[in-house]
């Protein structure tokens, strides 16, 4: 017994050696697993990124040009520099390459669109932070009844799919006078992302301590301080989770967008890319040179707040 | 004074919400539809530029406003129903001839038959599409365009190959692939779109009618699973291609028609079945591998079938909200008139819509315009056009229930390619399933 003790105790040189080389291996199987995963993750963006720049007789080449032999900045002008010009039978942009060009007419309406789709979702995060955190605060700390049901009641809602609320909200937008106003996007966004706001909220909040709002009550503290003063500061990855979820969900939306948009007043970002491939003339370069702009905010805000993602979405999870 | 605080910021937040709801039922942001005596015009996202010069000119030369937007085609017809459903101003819309029936029987779209200066173009618009606007003796608005699926061939594949002449009927077909195949100039030589999209019923009817059969018979019933006059034989002709000879990809089934266009543009195939209107680009140098080598044949035949390809149009029409108060519907027909008539004497924008973009009119005068021969011939030859869409036939199954109908016809094609059931039974099943609803329908 003594003996065996001892041995184990005491690993030999050649466990050692066995040892370190398997934790070696292990770590290379991990490493060359990982390069494969991030390969197979970032190609299409690499692809994305590289087939803007090429031409539309390059991006058709076999084999494909991962790096453009001829790179061109065409697509990106057509977004960046087009001029805005009153369109007659002179100044219409033919989709003729005698006449220099397959990019779409609508090129010029991308920023636009990105700036409406930036401002509806910059202010469905706002308004389901107003809303939706006093929701969940008190769902989650104040007792009263019928305080169960309202939960499931609100999250009842995202059962039905969207499709079905496409009639019932247009009436409603319409009877508003809101049809092609981005108003009519953020005020049916709301009702999109709210549930969900809540949801993730309730959560996080019902894992914080019942004594911390005690405390912070005895101590004076009216609701709303308590909530701003106590319970804000301690559910920051909540909070981002829930705003880049209401950010993305705005931002990528497409179904009530097309319903309730008709103009460049309000159309938003995936509108006017859908409406890229539908021209007679089509070129893929330039979409993906569109699809290149459109990633950029939400690949910043993901970088941003990428340490708050993953916590803020786990957060209230494995509560007990 | 923590409770005071409290109440003061509930107070606030009330009234910031009133703030913003007041604010959002005003007229400072209520930005409706356009209403009153301007036109509103909706159509799917193509020829923007070309749309807003033409409204443009008719503004200007009429005096008459209109509010023209758009949405992407894909999605279009979704939108457009809400918006019929939702009643939202609308008045002249671009509507596809598959969609005729479903939209008149539902009341969305009126007929046109009262208003004179449009009927009047119907003796130079051709037969076809005249018959394509038209349901149960109404005729519902002016063509927009037409176009036809044409079979196309990269010249330099075939000579690559030792091919003299393009084929002429479907077994010369499967010869000249398994040459080219054997020679090693392409893994499949032809490329057929057959993914489940919009497209796929044009592609369908291009090799049932070329193969001499029909999806209906003469009184609309089906006909498809007639193995001697019906669409088995042009399933059977691609089943075998798929399995037997090798030539053309079992990936087909998922490959769309935007996608097939490109790859046939980078070269990887001999021939394919493309809209005819595609050959523009596929002729293009600054958007094809292939440009200058792409040339159109007559379909081929089979079958006793005579080079028949399938047609198609879209045209302008008008709600039929419009046309019940008479001022607008006078109004909205004369856009109507601007874009599927003559604007100032002329075919104006069916011309440059085929000068700008290649897509086909349904005017016959204008076949004999020097600019749109000229045009033509740049890319194309004018009389194979001619010839092909003399010879392109209106789609059999435009019915209220080809929506539903499609989605069995679609799979059970789509089954017999990946090989899950026969031809004919196949057939049978998509049959079977337009008796039925054509019985439900009635």
């Amino acid at each position: 017994m003594t003996l065996q003790s001892t041995k184990f105790s005491v690993p030999s040189e050649k466990w050692k050696y066995k040892s370190k080389r398997s934790e070696r291996t292990r770590s290379a199987v991990i490493f060359i697993a990982s390069i494969f995963l991030l390969i197979y993750v970032l190609a299409p963006v690499g692809w994305l990124l590289s087939s803007s720049f090429q031409s539309e007789a390059e991006i058709v080449s076999v084999p494909p040009h991962w790096l453009p032999h001829e790179p061109t900045m065409e697509n990106f002008n057509a977004i960046f520099f087009q001029e805005f010009e009153e369109v007659t039978y002179e100044t219409r942009r033919k989709v003729d390459p005698a006449a220099g060009g397959y990019i779409p007419s609508t090129a010029k309406d991308l920023l636009p669109s990105m700036w409406n789709s930036f401002i509806i979702s910059v202010a469905v995060v706002i308004l389901n932070l107003v809303v939706g955190v006093p929701a969940a605060y008190a769902m989650a700390k104040i007792r009263f009844w019928g305080r169960q049901a309202s939960v499931y009641t609100i999250l009842t809602t995202r059962v039905i799919p969207d499709i079905a609320l496409v009639v019932p909200f247009f009436l409603v937008i319409k009877n508003l006078g809101l049809l092609d106003h981005v108003m009519s996007l953020i005020i049916t966004y709301l009702a999109i992302t709210v549930p969900f706001t809540v949801f993730i909220l309730v959560s996080y909040f019902e894992s914080l301590p019942d004594e911390l709002d005690k405390a912070a009550r005895v101590d004076g503290c009216s609701r709303l301080q308590t909530l701003i003063q106590v319970f804000l500061p301690l559910a920051r990855p909540s909070l981002v989770a829930v705003m880049l979820f209401a950010f993305l969900t705005s931002w990528n939306e497409f179904l009530l967008a097309l319903m309730f948009t008709q103009t460049i007043a309000s159309q938003t970002l995936p509108i006017i890319v859908a409406s890229f491939t539908s021209d007679f003339t089509i070129s893929f370069s330039f979409i993906n040179a569109a699809g290149v702009v459109a990633i950029i905010p939400p690949v910043i805000l993901a970088l941003f707040f990428e340490r708050y993602i993953v916590s803020g979405l786990t957060a209230g999870a494995v509560k007990g | 004074m923590a409770k005071y605080v409290s109440k003061l910021a509930r107070r606030e937040f009330l009234k910031v919400s009133a703030a913003v709801g007041a604010l959002g039922s005003s007229g400072l942001i209520n930005r409706a539809f356009a209403a009153g005596d301007t036109v509103n015009f909706m159509a799917w996202s193509a020829a923007v530029d070309l749309v807003k010069s033409h409204v443009a000119e008719f503004e200007k030369s009429i005096g008459i406003d209109v509010d023209y937007a758009n949405a992407p085609w894909s999605n279009y017809r979704d939108n457009i129903i809400t918006k019929f459903v939702g009643a939202a101003p609308l008045d002249m819309m671009w509507v596809s001839d598959a969609w005729l029936p479903e939209f008149a029987d539902a009341g969305w779209i009126a007929p046109i038959n009262k208003f004179d200066n449009l009927m009047k173009y119907n003796d130079e618009a051709e037969d076809f599409c005249n018959d394509s606007m038209t349901y149960k003796g109404m005729q519902y608005g002016l063509t927009y365009y037409t176009d036809f699926m044409a079979f196309l061939y990269d010249e330099d594949a075939l000579k690559k190959a030792g091919i003299d002449a393009p084929p002429a009927t479907w077994d010369e077909v499967t010869e000249q692939c398994l040459k080219i195949k054997s020679a090693g100039i392409s893994e499949y030589p032809l490329m057929l779109a057959l993914a489940n999209e919009s497209w796929l019923m044009n592609f369908l009817a291009a090799m049932v009618y070329s193969h001499g059969g029909r999806f209906t018979d003469e009184k609309g019933n089906a006909a498809m699973q007639s193995p001697t006059e019906g669409a088995v034989a042009a399933l059977q002709w691609v089943v075998d291609a798929v399995h037997k000879h090798k030539i053309v990809s079992p990936a087909c089934v998922e490959t769309g028609e935007l996608t097939g266009l490109k790859a046939f543009q980078s070269g990887n195939h001999a021939f394919a079945l493309e809209p005819k209107y595609r050959m523009r680009p596929i002729n293009d140098p600054k958007q094809s591998q292939i440009a200058g080598r792409c040339k159109q044949v007559l379909m081929p035949s089979s079958n006793g079938g005579a080079h028949n390809t399938v047609g198609w149009m879209r045209f302008h029409g008008m709600s039929s909200a419009t046309a019940a108060n008479q001022a607008h519907a006078e109004r909205t027909a004369k856009l109507i008139e601007w874009f599927g008539g003559r604007a100032n004497g002329a075919y104006k924008f069916q011309k440059y819509l085929f000068t700008d973009i290649g897509a086909g009119f349904g005017v016959k005068p204008l076949f004999n315009d020097k600019d749109v021969q000229a045009s033509y011939n740049s890319y194309a030859d004018v009389e194979m056009i001619k010839a092909q869409q003399a010879l392109a036939l209106k789609s059999d199954v435009v019915t209220p229930w080809y929506g539903e109908w499609q989605e069995t016809n679609a799979s059970s094609w789509q089954a017999a390619i990946v090989g899950k059931v026969s031809p004919q039974d196949a057939m049978t099943k998509a049959g079977d399933k337009w008796d039925n609803l054509k019985q439900e329908f009635s």
